[in-house]
């Protein structure tokens, strides 16, 4: 998987051109990760504040 | 400023609801049009991207003159309270860091934009790719690009957070303006909220 992607300027000289749009993927599986993990530690947190008998939201 | 007869407050104001929805609007065209021909759905994107690129532009200098002049900045600042549970000020600690991620994304990604504009054209600038050189442009290019890439990830996050059951009132709030003190309470010390902290 690329990060970056190049060309070449008027020299022959490799230079970059922007992001690797294999990273888009990563964007959007890295943000579907953090609401994940979110659920998995509200789940959690929920089962054990209504195991003290709290109230929860 | 609560509302009779309930403990309603006055959250956000209608034209700051306002510019929230059109920039998220704005926002969702950016994205379509910059994205999808990436995703292989070819279609003239360049027209729609760079007038929406010009209105988001518009709305955050508005923004920002408002943010300034009407209202209070040090809301948004982060603050040793912000780490207590049930110290938040207006905003909460989650709300400040994500407002300070999509600051820093959407200035990254407005600045170089408008410096891209001078390599593409538009009918009002002529084109002139010549005015820097191949590896200026790709440092922009990789900048925006970057900027794109954050927003996808900020854009997840931050419509889960809108729609979670226990954070639907600050989303009530961003459509009604009002948000009940009693949900306030929860995560917020309501002095603070009242000092305009």
């Amino acid at each position: 998987m690329d990060i970056l992607r190049y060309g070449h300027d008027t020299y022959g000289e490799r230079i970059v051109n922007g992001v690797s749009w294999d990273l888009l993927p990563v964007a959007f599986w890295a943000g579907v990760a953090v609401i994940v993990v979110h659920l998995v530690w509200r789940a959690v947190s929920r089962r054990s504040h209504r195991s003290r008998g709290g109230e929860v939201r | 400023m609560s509302a009779a007869g309930d403990d309603r407050q006055v959250r956000h104001a209608g034209i700051d609801r306002a510019f929230h929805w059109t920039t998220a609007i704005t926002m969702a065209v950016l994205m379509v049009t910059s994205l999808l021909p990436i995703l292989g759905i070819r279609f003239a994107w360049y027209g729609i991207h760079w007038v929406a690129g010009l209105v988001l532009t518009l709305l955050i200098l508005l923004h920002v003159v408002r943010a300034l002049i009407w209202q209070r900045p040090r809301a948004m600042v982060l603050s040793a309270a912000d780490f207590r549970a049930g110290g938040a000020g207006k905003y909460t600690l989650a709300q400040k860091l994500m407002h300070l991620a999509w600051a820093v994304t959407i200035l990254v990604a407005v600045v170089t934009g408008l410096f891209l504009i001078r390599k593409a054209g538009v009918p009002f600038l002529e084109r002139d790719p010549y005015v820097r050189s191949l590896a200026g442009w790709g440092v922009l290019t990789l900048l925006h690009d970057l900027a794109a890439l954050a927003s996808v990830f900020l854009i997840l996050v931050h419509v889960y957070f809108g729609i979670l059951p226990e954070k639907r009132a600050y989303l009530k709030a961003m459509l009604t303006g009002f948000i009940r003190r009693s949900d306030l309470s929860v995560e917020h010390d309501l002095s603070r909220v009242d000092r305009g902290e």
